[in-house]
């Protein structure tokens, strides 16, 4: 009677797993990081997304069609309404006119730091919607609020900061429904005082004829009323751009997460095939088939596989906690809290980590497995020979370094290919390694004999032997320091982006700054008369205001700035990239002319000369380009400068929302602070700020936020630092009966032990001079490629990241090396030279 | 029909600028219920006509007939089921897996042949108790002595009948009364079970029980003797000598 034995196998790697518990936990953990990062992005990213969509849904119950302006500015609503009023099968149409107001610190209400202000037209409002209330009633008289239940309750008051000062309301009712930003209803004129925006809305809700076919309908509206202005049943978007920024730095770090957990998982393999050599081949000597072979090590990968994802997902959901909380730390650092972020556990999110866990291993396994079968029943009788080894490493020494010159070349030729160059670059060193391995060892021969003398040349021959397990430890950890290496770069990069610009942003002597930086929509400005009573004190020489609208290109948004180039250069230039400054400053207030950011000009496809047609409330209206030009404020968004005039005229924006002031010579800082802080104390949502303070609390605070990426940096190479413990734990488990023999013909246990850190300082040398090598030529690519997106970074060569990943890799190598040597030195001599 | 038949068989390993005639044009037929052992000076090439023999590795040149099959046609599958059901191997380094028992050892060639494992282990026991080691059975290997390693290696050899078994210095580590033991349990499976045995040894004592003895030099079979258990272990001692020099 016979069985299929594919159970016998399940067994026998069973029991290859639990008779070896050093060695499975080693290789499980590996796993197990893998499949942790990426649950715990899978956790965090959805409910990042999810947060966004609701806060972004305009939560429209019982509207069949809304339509604001493609700025997301607010507009005049008149043209809209007399064409929507002579169209069939409009029923009623309200006018809505909101915004999302940061609260400024003294004016919170409770926990609560930003409301979405609601002015509503009680008038005809009821026709086409209703809000519903918990308690008390709906507006009626001026003056009054409708809240969401966590602002306040009925018989309260409650205080706004506006355009015009700070405004008091009684609140007259409570929603049932408080919206994802907490609502405040009030009446559509007063919104629109206090908003600085009288007669304009910037969203119109409609309700359609019962009956009435509503694709159909809404088609027809768009026609009627055309494209370029209106966004139809968008959601009002706002704010957002900077996630994008966020989203691509956590897309690229689950990337390079998913690439190393894979290669971990390879690696170990990999490493179990090699090291099983004598067991395998004794398998096949005995009789059993290539694919009983293959069974045996993907059922071992496939059991490992499913404990380290199981491990993986549980410890991914408390990194997951973890990273939310730190996220939700910088988020409110730079844009307030615009949203609830929660964990998100659905099924999809297991999808991902639970398919790498388990067919990552499954892959990643295979080719070793195949490689196993292939396992000559001699293999188990004779040593390997080295001579086939040998020739495989050149061979991909040839081929790796072909596959480096393409990547330089890539590199050089365009900032187009310089990413995937970049990449090739990585992937030719990791092909080129293990023919690198004799040469490297040779080279770094006599510094090792310096150390260890006669030691060294043991751990030499010991990696020389094994150059496919050398080079894949060297190559894990060579990974993560190029990894950390073009972190650094681009952290470099920026920090000394943002000093230029800080500088040069900042030559103002007083600023007058909203709480939050980045997101101007959210800031209810400054009006005109406020400003001006700033120009009427006696020491203020001069004061440049920023001006702020919205407006999108092919969907993504645009930042419209307007400045006065008469005196805006004066306290705040911008660094030129094209164009004269000067030139660029005159032409500005000459009609419709542009200052673009880097950014943007990408985002238009635009040079100095073009035209550029933006969308303003006016339609689409041509703008020159006269300039290029960085700005620190604006760095990440894509950004236009215009002057005021154009702003007022194309759309409706005349508040401010920065101020810088120059004072006149002699005059007291101080004192003419405290002078600006009583012109505007009824706008708390400015802080006033001595520029030079301000300047280098900037600094050091942009230098700290950069420095968490120093952190992401390092927990890449935690994968690394596991691969080194593996490969040496396994090393001396694998000679254990020659440490025995070392040790039997006289070999003591320090020299033993030096033997395996030995071993360890030549792997990470060799890893981290390949690993700073490359390093420098990925983050060379990534930054140049930066332009390209329109940030203009310089490459600033990373000295200090490099110092630090030599240090690391040191250090790693003597960490990971503690455990392995210490087992190494306290082998029982008899049980060594027993071991199979 | 003849268990092993070979036709000048040649076995050159290296490369071109510097090559090893581990065989050479080796000829050589073995009847079944034979006793034969091979002998010869370190590195003359015994554990290579022994791997070839068993289908482990492929000649350089020549031929192996098998049970009557041509070794160069069939294919891994074949030659892997030939391996685990018609002969029992025991090698002269790294027998058994150290992480399996003894038991499990022995039972590693029926297991990998769809053996029910309870049924395996029933007949690995049956053959532990031949070699005299039942009460190690639960014994991993490096909680037994080298000789006791090689006795489960023989038991594994035996414990699926094989029609051949090949056994390179299966006495190596053994003291003289133990390797005598072990070479009369092999002589009884050859006279009783009717298998073929072909055995490497130094040791002319345990040669000497063999029906008979192939001298091999440099890759060539230099002298033959058929004894029929006849010639003693002086006999052979001298005969050793002479091909040495
Ligand atoms: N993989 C190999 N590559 C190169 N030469 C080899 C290889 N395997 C064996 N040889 C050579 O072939 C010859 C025969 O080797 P073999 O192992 O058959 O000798 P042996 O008779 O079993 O010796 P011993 O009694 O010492 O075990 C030797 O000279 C050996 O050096
Ligand atoms: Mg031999």
């Amino acid at each position: 009677m016979k069985t299929s034995t594919w159970a016998q196998m399940a067994r026998m790697a069973w029991q290859y797993l639990m008779r070896r518990k050093l060695r499975t936990t080693l290789t499980t953990l590996a796993i197990v990081f893998g499949v942790a990062l990426i649950f715990a992005m899978e956790l965090v990213l959805p409910g990042v997304e999810k947060a966004l969509e609701q806060s972004l849904e305009a939560e429209s119950e019982g509207v069949d069609l809304n339509i604001a302006s493609a700025t997301g500015d607010a507009f005049d609503p008149q043209p809209a309404l007399d064409t929507l009023h002579n169209t069939q099968g409009v029923a009623a149409i309200t006018e809505v006119l909101r915004r999302r107001i940061i609260l400024p610190k003294t004016q919170q209400l409770g926990d609560i730091t930003q409301i979405e202000l609601i002015g509503v037209d009680v008038a005809t409002l009821d026709q086409v919607r209703t809000y519903e209330l918990r308690d008390g009633r709906f507006l009626e008289n001026s003056g009054e609020a409708v809240v969401a239940p966590d602002v306040g309750k009925t018989g309260d008051t409650i205080t706004v900061v506006t355009a015009v000062g700070l405004k008091t309301f009684a609140v007259v009712g409570v929603l049932t429904q408080g919206g994802l930003t907490p609502r405040v209803l009030i009446h559509l004129d007063e919104a629109q005082t206090a908003l600085a925006q009288p007669g304009l809305v910037n969203l119109l809700e409609i309700d359609f004829e019962p009956g009435v076919n509503k694709d159909h309908l809404t088609d027809q509206i768009k026609t009627a009323l055309g494209d370029d202005r209106y966004l139809y049943n968008a959601s009002v978007s706002d704010e957002f751009a900077i996630m994008d920024i966020a989203y691509l730095i956590f897309g690229l770090f689950g990337v390079i997460a998913l690439f190393l957990g894979a290669f971990l998982i390879f690696n170990t393999f990999r490493t179990v095939v090699i090291e099983r050599r004598h067991d395998l081949g004794m398998l096949r000597a005995v009789g059993a088939t290539r694919r009983q072979i293959m069974q045996l090590i993907l059922i071992e990968s496939l059991l490992q596989g499913v404990m380290g994802t199981l491990i993986g997902l549980i410890l991914g959901y408390l990194m997951a906690a973890g990273m939310l909380e730190a996220m939700k730390g910088i988020l409110d650092q730079y844009m307030g809290q615009f949203f609830d972020i929660g964990l998100l556990v659905t099924p999809g999110a297991f999808a991902v980590p639970v398919g790498l866990g388990l067919l990552c291993t499954l892959v990643a396994g295979y080719w070793p497995a195949l490689r196993a079968g292939k396992t000559t029943p001699l293999e188990s009788l004779r040593p390997a020979s080295g001579a086939t080894v040998q020739r495989a490493a050149n061979w991909g020494l040839v081929v790796g370094f072909a596959v480096m010159a393409l990547a330089l070349l890539m590199l050089i030729a365009s900032t187009k290919t310089t990413i995937p160059g970049a990449i090739l670059f990585l992937v030719g060193a990791v092909i080129a390694s293990p023919g690198m391995v004799m040469p490297a060892a040779r080279l770094f021969n006599p510094l090792l004999t310096l150390w260890f003398a006669r030691e060294g040349d043991l751990a030499r021959g010991n990696m020389v032997r094994q150059p496919g397990r050398a080079a894949i430890t060297a190559s894990t950890l060579m990974i993560g320091l190029a990894t950390f290496i073009l972190i650094a770069a681009i952290v470099k990069g920026f920090e000394q982006l943002m000093s230029d610009l800080v500088d040069r942003s900042f030559s103002s002597d007083i600023l007058v700054m909203p709480t939050v930086i980045g997101t101007y929509s959210s800031i209810v400005g400054a009006d005109e008369a406020q400003v001006e009573e700033l120009r009427q004190l006696p020491d203020v020489e001069e004061v440049a205001e920023l001006r702020h609208a919205a407006s999108t290109h092919n969907g993504q948004r645009l930042e419209i700035y307007g400045i006065d180039p008469q005196v805006y250069p004066d306290v705040s230039p911008m660094l030129f990239t094209k164009g004269e400054s000067a030139q660029a400053y005159g032409q500005l207030n000459e009609g419709r002319k542009a200052i673009l950011n880097p950014v943007a000009a990408v985002m238009l496809g635009a040079s100095v000369g073009d035209t550029v047609k933006l969308i303003t409330m006016q339609g689409q209206q041509p703008y020159e380009v006269v300039g290029i030009a960085n700005d620190l404020l604006n760095l990440k968004l894509a950004t236009v400068f215009i002057s005021q005039e154009s702003l007022k005229t194309d759309f409706n924006k005349t508040e401010s929302i920065m101020m810088m002031i120059n004072i006149e010579s002699g005059a007291d800082t101080q004192t003419v602070a405290g002078q600006v802080e009583d012109v505007l104390r009824e706008y708390p949502q400015f802080t006033i700020e001595i520029t030079s303070e301000y300047r280098s609390t900037l600094e050091t605070m942009v230098s700290n936020n950069l420095k968490i990426y120093y952190g992401l940096g390092l927990l890449i190479l935690i994968p690394a630092a596991l691969g080194l413990l593996n490969t040496l734990t396994i090393n001396v488990l694998e000679r254990t009966r020659e440490i025995g023999i070392v040790r039997a013909v006289g070999g003591s246990r320090v020299q033993v032990r030096r033997m395996v850190v030995a071993e360890a300082l030549l792997l990470c040398t060799f890893g981290a001079a390949v690993g700073v090598l490359v390093g420098v030529v990925v983050s060379y690519g990534f930054i140049s490629s930066f332009s390209l997106m329109g940030w203009e970074v310089d490459y600033v060569f990373p000295v200090m990241g490099i110092i630090a990943a030599i240090v690391i890799a040191l250090l790693l190598a003597l960490f990971s090396s503690i455990l392995p040597a210490r087992n190494a030195a306290r082998l029982d001599i008899i049980r060594a030279l027993q071991y199979e | 029909m003849p268990v092993v038949q070979t036709e000048s068989l040649t076995k050159i390993y290296g490369d071109d600028s510097h090559r090893v005639y581990a065989l050479n044009n080796v000829s050589l037929t073995i009847e079944q219920g034979e006793f034969v052992a091979i002998m010869g000076p370190s590195g003359s090439g015994k554990s290579t006509l022994l791997y070839l023999l068993g289908g482990l590795e492929g000649p350089t040149n020549g031929k192996i007939c098998l049970n009557g099959d041509d070794l160069s046609t069939l294919d891994d599958d074949d030659l892997s089921r030939k391996r685990r059901t018609e002969i029992g191997f025991v090698f002269q380094f790294f027998n058994l897996i150290p992480v399996l028992t003894a038991e499990e050892n022995v039972a590693i060639p029926l297991i990998l042949d769809g053996v029910p494992r309870s049924r395996a282990l029933q007949r690995a026991d049956e053959a532990l108790i031949q070699v005299g080691l039942l009460d190690r059975k639960t014994h991993r290997p490096a909680e037994l002595s080298g000789g006791e390693q090689q006795r489960v290696a023989l038991a594994r050899a035996l414990v699926t009948n094989p029609a051949l078994i090949l056994g390179d210095e299966p006495t190596g580590n053994l003291d003289s009364r133990s390797s005598d033991e072990v070479v009369q349990l092999l002589r009884q499976v050859v006279d009783n079970g009717g298998r073929t045995l072909v055995l490497v040894t130094h040791d002319p004592r345990i040669a000497a029980y063999a029906d008979r003895i192939i001298f091999l030099k440099d890759g060539q079979i230099v002298d033959e003797n058929r004894l029929k258990g006849q010639a003693s272990a002086e006999n052979i001692r001298e005969r050793l000598v002479k091909i040495a020099v």
